[in-house]
């Protein structure tokens, strides 16, 4: 598998970098603030998961930013109307799959382009919810942080239903018919639709599957402080996607696993907690973000193929 | 498709335009009649800082006899305060004062204004300055960053580490704060140190992340200041979350609303912010004085018909230092 050497380097720069924090910064490991710090990473998890469903398939969603400040303000106003959780869960997640068929729609349905359609649903949301809550914090109820379990217990658990989610996707994308689907679509729509495959269909169910894990991520984050800031998510599109890219699914489509997703999102987001703990100044921080982001796609270009 | 939807908007739009004209009898209300007619645009109506604003011009108002116009938009949008300014114009009121959303869009139309013997002033966010005769200047960025930097002393016994989250490194106001911060700092403080300063890209939860990361790295951390709104209340949740109320300080410039919870569980220690209802009522004051020709360019200081006196300092009336909310007051204040 020509992939492999892709995972292997960011796994190496991942390593180097934790080592570099073992030996100059070692309280960077700290039990309590780690856990924290991985809790607070694992939605962004989900939603490039989603991010790299929807690039193997070819196409780009910008928008994830925005559906995830919605679902995050209408989950937020839901729990303070008194909704149970459970409640307030399904509707969310109704509401994200909704957000994301929505492009799946525009893009596999009319066929336009992926880019202009989510830029354009990326602007309407973020925009509609600053016209309708003025920025306006929401305050969530007691108890619905942690979903009423303590803290530690409550990160834990966000943990490990980020990553068993992932692990299924990771399994699914590999192993069953509509996983394989989606890379046959990326690679060659035209030959995958000889081959008995609707590439529109396809298309379709990653952008809803998008909003769906944008959704879950969403509900992931707002349990995790008692107030929804309207602002969240703004710029988490490009988290997501840089995380991709630097796992090596190829922006053309149709290559790229979701192992080297992780492995790049660990990385990116290891940058920032890294410069404060060996004590570097902030402004370094997106200046060796965008370095790895280049670098992942210069390999990519090396190897003989578009990035 | 797309043209019977365009004409029907368009017009919408001319309806609405329409809708807005001020019938004649009421200019002739507001210029026969002796009584002032001041109107106060805020950058949104809904909001609850200009809420507060209103209710200060309101009381001034009453105190000095005059009529109080409030109009705004709903939501931020410099259009449709241009809109409300021609309105105005169209009317007949004495003076406005205004909030301004883009500084030099809001220009022509207060230009126009003042053209038609209309004076104009300007609060909370300025205009282009020949497009108004002052701007009552909330807070400075000395006497903010002052503010900020004593506060810290006061709480840590001026000694021991902190660090600032800010919006952006780059945003102008964080430089202006952060420098007045620091030169503060040399001046008084010699026992406190700035170990680190972080951008939380003006959201809460990244703000909650960065607080995180800051404790764990720096384990001698006394204070956590936070020069932008959402990260108050995002570095008290870190805060709590790491179980440091006690040990840590956490004091920044942000809204009473967003962390009164903080405030009363003993985590955030002291909010700054002017009193808001202040800022209306001085807008209102200087607005009625700059009518009355008691206010003139040039003055040095600005004595209200209540008896306060504020500094003037070239073409800006200072509201004075900032407040600080804290456990003991802030359940007087609802913006």
């Amino acid at each position: 598998m020509k992939a492999w050497p892709r995972e292997l380097s960011v796994g190496l720069a991942l390593a180097a970098l934790l080592g570099a924090l073992a030996v100059f910064a070692p309280g960077f490991f700290a039990g309590p603030p780690l856990l924290s710090l991985a809790a607070r990473e694992a939605p962004v998890l989900l939603v490039a998961c989603g991010a790299a469903m929807v690039i193997v398939c070819r196409q780009i969603d910008i928008s994830s930013g925005s559906q995830f400040a919605v679902v995050s303000v209408a989950a937020g106003l839901l729990a303070a109307e008194g909704w149970p959780p459970a409640a307030v869960a399904a509707a969310a997640l109704v509401l994200g799959t909704t957000l994301g068929a929505l492009n799946g729609l525009l893009v596999a349905g009319l066929g336009l382009p992926s880019i202009v359609v989510t830029l354009a649903t990326m602007v309407t949301w973020r925009e509609g919810l600053r016209w309708w809550r003025q920025g306006a914090f929401v305050n969530l109820p007691d108890g619905l942080q942690w979903l009423g379990l303590d803290q530690t217990a409550g990160q834990w658990t966000l943990i490990a239903a980020a990553l068993g989610l992932f692990t299924l996707l990771a399994i699914a994308s590999r192993h069953l018919a509509a996983g394989r689907h989606l890379y046959a679509v990326g690679s060659d729509a035209e030959a995958a639709r000889l081959a008995g495959i609707r590439p529109a269909a396809v298309t379709f169910g990653a952008f809803t599957l998008a909003g769906a894990l944008t959704a879950l991520a969403a509900l992931m984050n707002v349990i995790q402080s008692p107030q929804v800031d309207p602002k969240s998510g703004t710029g988490l599109e490009l988290k997501a996607i840089a995380a991709v890219v630097v796992g090596g699914v190829a922006i053309a489509g149709g290559r790229g696993r979701l192992a080297g997703v992780l492995l790049g999102l660990l990385l990116l987001a290891t940058v920032a907690p890294a410069l404060t703990h060996l004590r570097i100044e902030a402004h370094w921080e997106k200046a060796i973000q965008g370095a790895i982001i280049l670098l992942a796609v210069a390999a990519e270009r090396a190897r003989g193929r578009p990035a | 498709m797309i043209k019977p939807v365009l004409s029907l908007f368009l017009a919408g739009l001319v309806l609405l335009a329409g809708c807005g004209r001020a019938p004649d009898s009421a200019r002739d209300a507001a210029g026969g009649g002796k009584r002032l007619t001041v109107a106060l645009l805020p950058k949104s109506k809904g909001n609850a800082y200009f809420i507060s604003c209103r209710a200060g011009a309101e009381k001034a108002a009453r105190a000095l006899g005059v009529d109080l116009l409030f109009d705004g938009p709903t939501d931020t949008d410099p259009a449709k305060q241009n809109e409300i300014i021609e309105n105005w114009i169209n009317l007949g009121v004495d003076v406005i004062a205004a909030a301004c959303e883009n500084r030099e869009g809001i220009s022509t139309a207060l230009r126009k204004a003042q053209a038609r013997g209309i004076k104009v002033i300007t609060y909370d966010a300025d205009a282009l300055p020949d497009a108004r005769a002052f701007f009552v200047n909330q807070a400075t960025p000395e006497g903010i960053g002052h503010t900020l930097m004593d506060e810290a002393a006061r709480l840590t016994n001026a000694e021991g580490e902190f660090a600032v989250i800010l919006s952006t490194l780059t945003a102008s106001n964080m430089q202006e704060w952060l420098k007045h911060i620091r030169a503060r700092l040399a001046e008084k403080y010699p026992r406190m140190k700035l170990v680190a300063v972080r951008p939380c890209d003006d959201q809460k939860d990244k703000a909650q992340t960065e607080a995180t990361t800051l404790l764990s790295a720096h384990p001698g951390l006394r204070l956590l200041m936070n020069i932008c709104s959402p990260a108050v209340p995002g570095a008290a949740e870190a805060v709590k979350q790491a179980g440091k109320a006690v040990r840590v300080k956490v004091i920044g410039l942000g809204l009473p609303s967003e962390n009164r919870r903080y405030v009363k569980d003993g985590v955030t220690d002291s909010v700054i912010l002017w009193k808001t209802e202040d800022l209306g009522a001085l807008a209102v004051e200087a607005a009625v004085a700059l009518a009355k020709g008691t206010l003139q360019p040039g003055a040095t200081s600005f004595r209200t018909a209540t008896g306060a006196t504020y500094e003037v300092k070239g073409d800006q009336i200072l509201l004075g230092q900032p407040f600080i909310f804290n456990r003991d007051n802030i359940d007087q204040f609802n913006f």
